[in-house]
């Protein structure tokens, strides 16, 4: 891609993480082509980019659709370290994947090194309620122990999709006029964070 | 022009070349065709795309390397734009990582953090400064770098590494604090190494000291062993892995020739396989041969003249003397079975394409023609054979067959008849069928061949100096042909049979002509057709001939028709019937011109022999009614007793009718013949000549020998009239006298002569009955038959008178009277000389003596003349005639009057 529009067009990076199978391509797909892929195949790094418009604002999104399965783990830091904002995703049907998300969470705070890095949690496959493992309310109530909040979607209908990215790339918007304001204090900011991180280990 | 393609997707977006990439965003294409180009980080990947939708395309990443974009053009929307990338790049093969090569795993322990199991995409990863990268995408130009730093390098492993180079390509953008973080970080991990070394050795001196002991214990059991088994202990294991390696080299050959055979036996299998068509050829001739497909092998003999004929391998040429060989035997077999007979011409033809195309030596269409013609000869010379041996084998029957045939008299319509009756068809006409059938099976195909032959139509070089002796190949086999049929039929055949032969040889005729053979081709079967047709014709007329001949058991002597002077039986009109048949038969087979043919008739010894022929059946004819006339004379004969005085025996006609047969008496026999034979003169020859005439045929007038009796009838009338006078004039000429003189009857004896004495009578009687008699078969005969009657009854009244020695006066009276009335009562019959000898008797009798008897003698005459009316008036008068036909319609009479009046006149 050219420089240019670059420049003067914001771009919000956007990863999508979560176990293997929980949707994180169906959503992606979804949001970028509306269009809904059936079968299965796990997913590498997928990359994608479009514009779109955010609030009347014309902007461009960034999504990594990242691999789930924990052959790929050891390399999800590289990923995470370039994301803005994360959509962790786990589908309601199977408790594993929303147990897993504690996991990530810790692994995109410790990469990230930011408690309040724009993030989603993303209860897919809601048209499947009769086959619901997850509770709302555990969902919910995790949610609300992260301080983040919970959307709960179907990449089969559409239902929330647009919803968890635009709500997502609002906070990125929101946190880097935030930090376009302490602009000054970044590096320091950066550097005792990093000092900090020694001092722990 | 659409929108341009704009790639919004990649999956995966990294990955090793041959990635499987799908790519997707936006008008990426409105159908497969419509995607023109498609290029992963400048590697063209057009090849390997495959276009699922307008927002999907499914591709492999090419050899590239580095992160780039994915470009899209499209007929309906140009160049496209990318807002993603992918990033290419080659792995390095680590002892992690799975792989196909032999990767050397030794220097990988060496490795500067070999404890760290990094793998190499990690390693490569890492960066010195403990930086994060991916903030980097703006890439510092490398056309740049090469400017700053010659040739230098960025890459951390290379020889010439360069760090100002690394620092631009990688953190040109990264702030100074960050470096400044980075190389510190750098600082401490070197120092931390450094530091980590030795501090590692302080804090486990026991374990080292430990390892060093064991090193201690190992030299030394290492020294002991060096005693034990010699300063050089390796030469012994060196012994082993040669021998070990000799082993296996050993196994290796075994195995490796076996190789070497197994690849040479599947060289040979691969060659035969894809020469399999030359190697199959020899055994797919034979089985193509024995199926008949001579097409299918000379085609595969042409490809594989063409694609082997000038080989230099061995083996090509082994197999290509054997299907030369092959090849050989079926232009033998081809030759042999063009020369078999019967073939048709199709196949011929075929055969002989096949031959030419074999490119068989010699020339097979000229081949196949000789043979054609010998062929024809041949089965001509076999029919011929096949059937006159059978006849003279089944000799008996055929002799006898025609025999019983000709006996029989056939009508002609019994002739017509007689042709579906082919079963019992004679030989010989079998013969001249089966020869005809030959001559147009066989004929046309060799004409036709020769035609094609000579118009190239067979491929072959036409020999332009073969169309004579093909011409004379043609001549002979037709000359054959008619020769043979010309024997066949010149035996006596019947007409019917002969008829259908004629038949027969102008079907074949005809066939002929549509052929277009030459002139002097068709004249031999032209001339054998007029022949035959002459010949049909004369057998025609012969047969016929023959059943008039035996008319004369077809006689019933029934008068069935009267014409005008008299009744006559059905032979003539029978006769008529055959001739008009006969002539008509002939005309509508024979005669008429068939296709090609001349008139019959046209030449003057033709008519002379047609004349010859209507005159037979003439004769015959007339032989026939002469049979019939005098078959009666022989019972005449014995019946005949001395003829005697009627007044003593009734007279012979009359007397044997009731208690002998029924039929007619030979005396009306002959009446009847004579009305019949003048019959046929009068009425049935010129209306023969004119129906003849009329037909077609030539004038019968200008017959030879036309003037003079042509018919034999004239003669035969004379013949027949004399028989018939005789038989009615002798005896009653000769009852004249005795009645004369019975009872001892003098002229001089003195008896007062009251009537006419009774011989005259009698002889008038007599006369009535003959006039009676030959009146009913035909009153144009009267005056023939009574006036020679008449003629001898005057002759014998004045030899009667003449040898009178005396007369008495009453005599006188009485033979004057008897003498006088006879001759006015015969008057009308009697002719000059019959007058005369009247005149003579009365002149032998003296004059009457005086007045008185003269006028007794008138009156005498008076008297009788009353008495007798009744007799006098059969004899004279016309009114009886009158009375006689009154019966009769009246256009009868009236003719038949002026007939009567004609004779008065006369």
């Amino acid at each position: 891609m050219s420089k240019k529009p670059g420049a003067t067009q914001a771009l919000h990076k956007v990863i999508m993480v979560g176990s293997g199978g929980v949707g994180k391509s169906a959503l992606t797909l979804q949001f970028m082509y509306d269009e809904f892929v059936e079968d299965y195949e796990p997913t590498k790094a997928d990359s994608y980019r479009k514009k779109v418009v955010l609030d009347g604002e014309e902007v461009q999104i960034d999504i990594l659709d990242t691999a789930g399965q924990e052959d790929y783990a050891a390399i999800r830091d590289n990923y995470f370290r370039s994301g803005e904002g994360f959509l962790c995703v786990f589908s309601i049907t199977e408790d594993d994947s929303f147990q897993a998300t504690q996991e990530f969470r810790e692994q995109i705070l410790r990469v990230k090194n930011d408690e309040n890095i724009p993030f989603l949690l993303v209860g897919n496959k809601s048209d499947l309620q009769e086959k619901r493992k997850v509770s709302l309310a555990d969902a919910q109530a995790r949610s609300q122990q992260w301080g983040v909040p919970y959307v709960e979607t179907s990449a089969k209908t559409r239902e929330n999709v647009d919803k968890v990215f635009f709500d997502l790339m609002r906070e990125i918007r929101s946190r880097k006029i935030e930090d376009k304001s302490a602009s000054n204090g970044r590096g320091k900011d950066r550097a005792k964070r990093k000092k900090k991180k020694c001092i722990i280990l | 022009m659409g929108p341009p393609p704009v790639v919004t997707g990649i999956s995966p977006k990294e990955g090793p070349p041959g990635t499987r990439v799908i790519v997707r965003g936006e008008f990426l294409g409105s159908r497969a065709q419509d995607l023109i180009g498609l290029t992963i980080c400048g590697c063209d990947c057009l090849l390997s795309a495959e276009w699922k939708s307008q927002n999907k395309i499914i591709a492999r990443s090419g050899p590239c390397k580095g992160r780039g974009d994915i470009i899209v053009t499209t007929r309906s929307g140009g160049q496209g734009t990318s807002t993603v990338q992918f990033r290419g790049y080659h792995e390095t093969i680590g002892p992690m990582k799975e792989s196909a090569v032999w990767v050397e795993e030794a220097p990988m322990q060496s490795f500067v953090w070999g404890r760290r199991a990094l793998s190499p995409t990690n390693y490569q990863q890492e960066d010195p400064l403990g930086l994060s990268v991916e903030g980097n995408e703006k890439k510092f130009p490398e056309d740049e770098l090469i400017e700053l730093f010659g040739d230098g390098s960025g890459e951390l492993a290379s020889d010439k590494f360069h760090p100002g180079w690394f620092l631009l390509q990688h953190h040109h953008a990264t702030t100074l604090d960050d470096l400044k973080a980075g190389l510190a970080y750098l600082r401490r991990k070197v120092h931390s190494q450094k530091e980590g070394q030795l501090s590692f050795l302080k804090a486990n001196v026991g374990s080292v000291m430990e390892q060093l002991d064991t090193i201690v214990l190992l030299k030394e059991q290492f020294e002991s062993d060096v005693q034990k088994h010699g300063s050089d202990p390796t030469t012994k294991l060196e012994k082993a892995i040669k021998e070990s390696m000799a082993e296996a080299n050993k196994l290796f050959d075994d195995v490796l020739a076996r190789r070497d055979r197994a690849d040479a036996t599947r060289n040979a299998l691969s060659l035969m396989q894809r020469y399999r068509f030359l190697f199959c050829m020899p055994v797919n001739i034979e089985k193509n041969i024995k199926r008949g497909n001579y097409d299918l092998v000379i085609n595969d003999y042409a490809r594989v003249k063409n694609l082997f004929g000038n080989t230099e391998v061995e083996v090509f040429k082994r197999v290509l003397v054997e299907i030369d060989e092959r090849i050989g035997k079926l232009r033998n077999m081809l030759h042999k079975k063009l020369e078999e007979m019967p073939a048709t011409l199709d196949e011929q033809k075929k055969i002989i394409r096949n031959m030419v195309n074999l490119e068989a030596e010699g020339d097979p269409a000229w081949d196949a023609i000789v043979s054609h013609a010998r062929h024809l000869e041949k089965s001509i010379t076999a029919c011929v054979h096949e059937h006159l041996e059978s006849e003279s084998a089944g000799g008996d029957d055929s002799s006898k067959t025609p025999k019983s045939n000709g006996s029989t008299p056939m009508s002609v319509k019994q002739l017509r008849l007689y042709k579906n009756d082919i079963n019992n068809a004679p030989v010989r006409v079998l013969c001249v069928e089966a020869i005809c059938d030959v001559v147009m099976e066989q004929l046309p195909d060799l004409w036709r061949l020769g035609q094609s032959y000579f118009t190239g139509q067979l491929h072959v070089t036409v020999d332009i100096e073969k169309q004579i002796p093909f011409k004379n190949l043609v001549l002979s086999g037709m000359q054959h042909a008619a020769n043979a049929m010309k024997s066949s039929c010149s035996s006596n055949l019947e007409a019917s049979w002969l008829l259908y032969n004629l038949r027969c040889v102008r079907q074949m005729y005809a066939s002929l002509i549509h052929l277009d053979l030459p002139n002097e081709a068709l004249d031999i079967f032209g001339k054998f057709i007029f022949d035959l047709r002459f010949q049909c014709m004369a057998a025609l007329f012969k047969q016929t001939a023959e059943n008039i001949g035996a008319l004369h058991r077809k006689e019933t002597w029934q008068m069935e028709c009267l014409y005008e002077d008299g009744g006559i039986t059905r032979l003539p009109s029978l006769f008529e019937e055959m001739i008009m048949e006969v002539s008509k038969l002939s005309r509508e087979t024979a005669v008429a011109c068939g296709p090609r043919e001349g008139p019959l008739l046209a030449g003057s010894a033709y008519q002379a022999l047609y004349h010859n022929a209507v005159r037979t059946l003439f004769t015959s004819f007339a032989r026939c009614l002469r049979q019939l006339a005098f078959s009666g004379s022989e019972d005449a004969m014995e019946d005949e007793e001395p003829s005697v005085s009627q007044l003593i025996a009734s007279p012979t006609g009359y007397r044997t009718r009731d208690n002998k047969q029924h039929g007619p008496t030979w005396e009306q026999c002959l009446l009847i013949s004579l009305s019949n034979i003048r019959y046929t003169l009068n009425t049935v020859l010129p209306r023969v000549v004119e129906f003849l005439k009329a037909q077609g045929y030539p004038e019968l007038s200008t017959a030879v020998g036309w003037s003079s009796d042509w018919t034999e009838l004239e003669n035969l009338d004379a013949a027949v009239l004399d028989a018939y006078l005789e038989r009615r004039c002798d005896p009653l000429v000769g009852t004249i006298e005795p009645s004369m003189y019975l009872g001892g009857l003098e002229w001089d004896s003195e008896v007062e002569p009251t009537h006419i004495r009774p011989y005259a009578q009698e002889a008038l009687a007599n006369l009535i009955a003959v006039h009676a008699e030959v009146r009913r078969v035909s009153p144009s005969l009267l005056k023939r038959v009574l006036s020679h009657i008449v003629e001898t009854i005057a002759e014998e009244l004045a030899r009667l008178m003449s040898c009178v020695t005396k007369f008495g006066p009453s005599g006188i009276i009485q033979a004057r009277a008897d003498i006088t009335l006879l001759s006015k009562a015969l008057s009308r019959y009697s002719t000059p000389r019959a007058r005369s000898f009247f005149e003579e008797a009365l002149d032998v009798i003296p004059p009457p003596r005086n007045k008185e008897d003269a006028s007794r003698i008138e009156a005498l005459l008076f008297k009788v003349t009353r008495t007798m009316r009744l007799q006098l008036s059969c004899l004279t008068d016309q009114k009886p005639d009158n009375i006689i036909v009154e019966g009769i319609d009246s256009d009868r009479t009236t003719t038949v009057t002026i007939q009567i009046l004609k004779f008065v006149g006369g």
